[in-house]
């Protein structure tokens, strides 16, 4: 079975430092993948060129047989690629509810969307996500007064609601409490069963719950890929993460 | 109940009366000249409303709306010209004196009354689109954006005070008769001429009423607050806003036409910077959040400023500029914002420490 | 057409260029530093007229000193402005727009009720008045004097921003605001001279142009948007103005010479419109780019 998404060779450089260097990547649809490294290995930038961000200088990615290399944010998106920011992102200006509804992007024309005064499915969908997400208290606030730990549960409401085939997750348990990384945890393994995952995390401990699968990157490239446990016993990863210095 | 200011009941409530007040003026005054002026401050109205949708809606502050009413007057000015040009007389006058002896192609199509006040709409709403797009295609945006609006305003300035053979230079273009459609003759001192502009208002009120609340209405916020979020939920951040950049265009492409209709008179003062800057003033004191605060803050402004009357301009802008200076620090809603604040001072008391908003209704933090 | 009149044309394009980039040069650093858009330019190079006109008829400054003592008057005037209105509305950019142009209203109808709508004049030695002409080409020494200050004023600007500790504060500030305060600058206190250095230059400008053009409240806003697009098109630095004017003064003057001075403005507007199409950071994008 091909992989949901394929990464080629993946390069890119800004001025002459290579922050990707040659790197693939295959995630297999319904699995959870976990891309662990250390700071500046590269993920968060994986994930900007995988969701268009910023475009490569070279190789390709490709998505449920499409090759989506270099297309426009919107484009990526509307593909079916979901995607929580490190930071989490959402629209501060606006209700918890309104974040929620405009991330329910089933009709993204323009044209379309100027007269047009509702979506079908979208309350149900509203209240399953709020409820998920423990927001359905807060639907009426503005998103930016929520608590840091309420914000990413916004975000992650969000991609939700996008109900995308693939979903990013930069650092989603940042700043959670451990209660709430459980939670976080058995939602993510729920997930599994309806759609594919990345997810970005420094927590072993919280890879080792949700990971099906785990590629360490270092340096813009491909270290390690496998089980938590080969992971674990390879002593090139050991190496990257207790003795950088020396490694390099 | 919360906010009233927020409540889309009360909101239809008041531009229900906004307009029940403005139909009921026409019936009150006898005085020909004063329903003339009040109509074009119905246009004002209308291009303070187009600012309002553009930039208080959709966060994009375009400083050369002036391009869009001025091209729509050309264009009315251009067909109510030929309308009194005759097959012996086709040329007009200011073209024979420029020495051209023959229409330029430019000119033909308005030889005919519809396809005429077609193109008066359809051009400068066409170019908004274009321009529009291939800005915000480039992700220019901000003050960014305003400056390339003033420049490409200052640019049309050049072009028509420069072509004067085609049109009219510095003069400007002054049909010698009323226009005329569908063999009626709309007087501009006549009541139809204000019903006219009364219904153009509503219209695009109520349109621009509706898209703000509409799915496009909730995109559009969402980009004003983050742009660059927005494109990951699939949407096409360049695709809305030329939507309303283009929208509030035609808004005031139509404006231009009906100014014209008005005051049967054009001239490159209408594309001046000053004139677009003082759309923006207008909105921006009436509230550029609030679509009828932006309609009132024209009446108000250029009410005041023809009231007092070419003695006191210059004082009056002074003390026009002062107050501007002092919105944009203190109040950058505008004055409907302590319509606002003050509802939503009568709310809380009415409930005690209430939370702020009530079932079901969703809350549109502009408006 | 002729070599003669083409090499007329040239040196004329020299000429508008620097009358460009001296509109241009306070709107720059302005810019560059706080990224702030002063729609009230125009009207700073009024008072700078303004200011030599004064010093002129009512105390009797000679011409040559009236530019400095206006520098110093539209610099103060610049500092009481940031001082008052423009540090509250650094993290506001389209508010500060909007603000500025209302300082540029006050201002002008301020002038306008003193000293009413009629047109000053400011006189000049007379040794300025003259033509100055080299083989085929002739050129009001005026003009030649604008270029020369214009000169020298980059020259100075350039010294101090590289050459200064000043300059390398600014420098700071304008990379990374919260990184200079870690370092003990003062970034507010930056802002202020920076703003006051730029509208002191337009009041340079204005004495000069008081003398090119006839004074009128009115005079500023038919450079603000001219110098506006210099700035826009440099790219906010120093050396991108004075390759921007360089460029379109030459532009213009040479399309002006094939058409007329109107048309030639029109295609410049276009032309720029498209160039920043292109390139929204301008020729040369500043390091921390800003929009």
């Amino acid at each position: 079975m091909p992989g949901l998404l394929e990464i080629h060779n993946l390069s890119k450089s800004f001025d002459t430092i290579k922050v990707i260097d040659d790197f693939s990547l295959e995630v297999v649809e319904g699995t959870l993948c976990c891309l662990v490294g250390p700071n500046g290995a590269g993920k968060t930038t994986t994930m900007d060129l995988i969701t268009g961000r910023i475009k490569p200088t070279a190789g390709r990615v490709v998505f449920a047989g499409q090759d989506i290399t270099g297309l426009d944010e919107h484009v990526i998106a509307r593909a079916g690629i979901g995607r929580k920011f490190q930071v989490p992102a959402v629209l501060r200006d606006l209700t918890v509810r309104q974040n929620l509804t405009v991330a329910y992007s089933r009709q993204t024309n323009p044209f379309w969307n100027l007269f047009r005064f509702r979506a079908p499915g979208l309350d149900q969908k509203l209240d399953e996500i709020a409820t998920l997400a423990g927001l359905t208290d807060r639907l009426n606030e503005r998103a930016g007064i929520l608590s840091h730990g309420e914000t990413q549960w916004l975000e992650i409401g969000m991609v939700l609601m996008q109900e995308p085939r693939l979903m990013l997750m930069d650092e989603p348990i940042a700043g959670m409490t451990e209660s709430e990384i459980e939670k976080t945890a058995r939602i993510f393994r729920a997930l599994r069963q309806t759609t594919t995952l990345i997810v970005v995390e420094h927590d072993m401990g919280f890879v080792r719950e949700i990971a099906d699968v785990v590629t360490v990157m270092h340096m813009g490239s491909l270290l390690a890929r496998g089980s938590i446990q080969e992971i674990e016993a390879n002593p090139r990863v050991r190496d990257v993460y207790l003795g950088e210095q020396e490694a390099a | 109940m919360g906010n009233l200011y927020h409540n889309k009941t009360a909101q239809w409530v008041a531009y229900a009366a906004f307009f029940a007040a403005l139909a009921a003026i026409p019936l009150n005054i006898d005085d020909d000249f004063l329903l003339n002026q009040l109509a074009t401050y119905g246009v004002y109205g209308m291009l303070a409303l187009s600012i309002s949708l553009c930039w208080g809606f959709g966060g994009i502050l375009n400083l050369g709306q002036g391009i869009a009413f001025g091209l729509g007057a050309y264009g009315m000015a251009m067909t109510m010209q030929m309308q009194t040009q005759t097959e012996s007389n086709p040329i007009p006058p200011f073209m024979l004196n420029n020495s051209l002896d023959y229409l330029p192609l430019l000119w033909q199509p308005f030889q005919s009354t519809m396809l005429g006040l077609i193109l008066a709409v359809a051009v400068p709403t066409l170019f908004c689109a274009i321009f529009g797009g291939i800005m915000f295609r480039a992700r220019v945006s901000g003050p960014f954006f305003a400056i390339m609006t003033l420049a490409m305003l200052s640019a049309f300035y050049t072009i028509i005070l420069d072509r004067q053979p085609y049109t009219g230079g510095v003069n400007g273009i002054t049909p010698p008769s009323p226009f005329q459609f569908a063999g009626i003759e709309v007087d501009p001192y006549s009541p139809l001429a204000y019903w006219c502009v009364f219904f153009a208002l509503l219209i695009a009120a109520v349109l621009a009423k509706l898209i703000t609340q509409s799915w496009f209405g909730l995109v559009t916020q969402a980009i004003r607050d983050d742009a660059e979020r927005v494109r990951f939920l699939g949407y096409s951040v360049a695709g809305y806003e030329t939507m309303i950049y283009t929208v509030a265009g035609l808004i005031a492409s139509v404006a231009g036409c009906l100014w014209v209709m008005l005051v049967q008179y054009v001239s490159p003062a209408q594309l001046d910077v000053g004139f677009s800057l003082s759309m923006v003033i207008w909105a921006a004191i009436g509230g550029r959040l609030s679509l009828i605060g932006s309609i009132v803050g024209a009446f108000v402004i250029q009410g005041a400023q023809s009231y007092l009357g070419d003695t006191f301009l210059s004082t009056w802008l002074l003390i026009l500029g002062a107050f501007f200076i002092v919105i944009v620090r203190f109040l950058p809603n505008g004055l409907s914002s302590l319509l606002e604040a003050a509802l939503g001072l009568l709310s809380t008391r009415k409930n005690g420490a209430s939370p702020e908003q009530s079932n079901g209704t969703k809350p549109v933090p502009a408006e | 057409m002729d070599f003669g009149s083409i090499l007329n044309a040239l040196i004329l394009g020299i000429s508008i260029a620097s009358i460009w980039l001296i509109a241009a040069l306070g709107l720059t650093i302005i810019y560059g530093a706080a990224g702030v858009i002063n729609m009230a330019h125009g009207e700073f190079i009024m008072l700078g007229a303004y200011s030599s006109y004064m010093l002129q008829y009512y105390v009797g400054v000679p011409y040559l000193f009236c530019i400095p003592i206006s520098f110093v008057i539209v610099a103060l005037v610049g500092l009481v402005l940031e001082r008052g209105l423009i540090q509250y509305l650094y993290k506001r950019p389209l508010d500060t727009l909007l603000a500025t142009y209302g300082v540029s209203l006050v201002l002008m109808q301020g002038v306008r009720l003193i000293f009413g709508s009629d047109p000053k004049y400011l006189a000049v030695p007379e040794i300025f008045s003259s033509n100055l002409s080299l083989g085929f080409v002739s050129i009001s020494t005026f003009r030649v004097i604008v270029f020369g200050i214009t000169a020298l004023l980059v020259l100075a600007l350039w010294a101090l921003f590289y050459k200064t500790r000043f300059g390398v504060q600014v420098r700071a500030v304008m990379q990374n605001k919260e990184m200079a305060a870690s370092f003990g600058i003062n970034s507010s206190r930056i802002y202020m001279l920076t703003f006051a250095l730029g509208a002191g230059l337009a009041g340079v400008a204005g004495s000069l142009f008081g003398v090119l053009n006839i004074v009128l409240p009115t005079m500023g806003s038919s450079y603000v948007v001219q110098a506006f697009l210099m700035v826009v098109v440099g790219g906010g630095s120093l050396a991108g103005s004075v390759v921007a004017s360089g460029v379109t003064g030459e532009l213009q003057s040479v399309f002006a010479f094939f058409t007329n001075d109107t048309f030639a403005r029109f295609v410049i507007f276009v032309l720029i419109v498209v160039f920043l199409r292109f390139r929204p950071q301008g020729l040369f994008a500043q390091a921390g780019a800003r929009r």
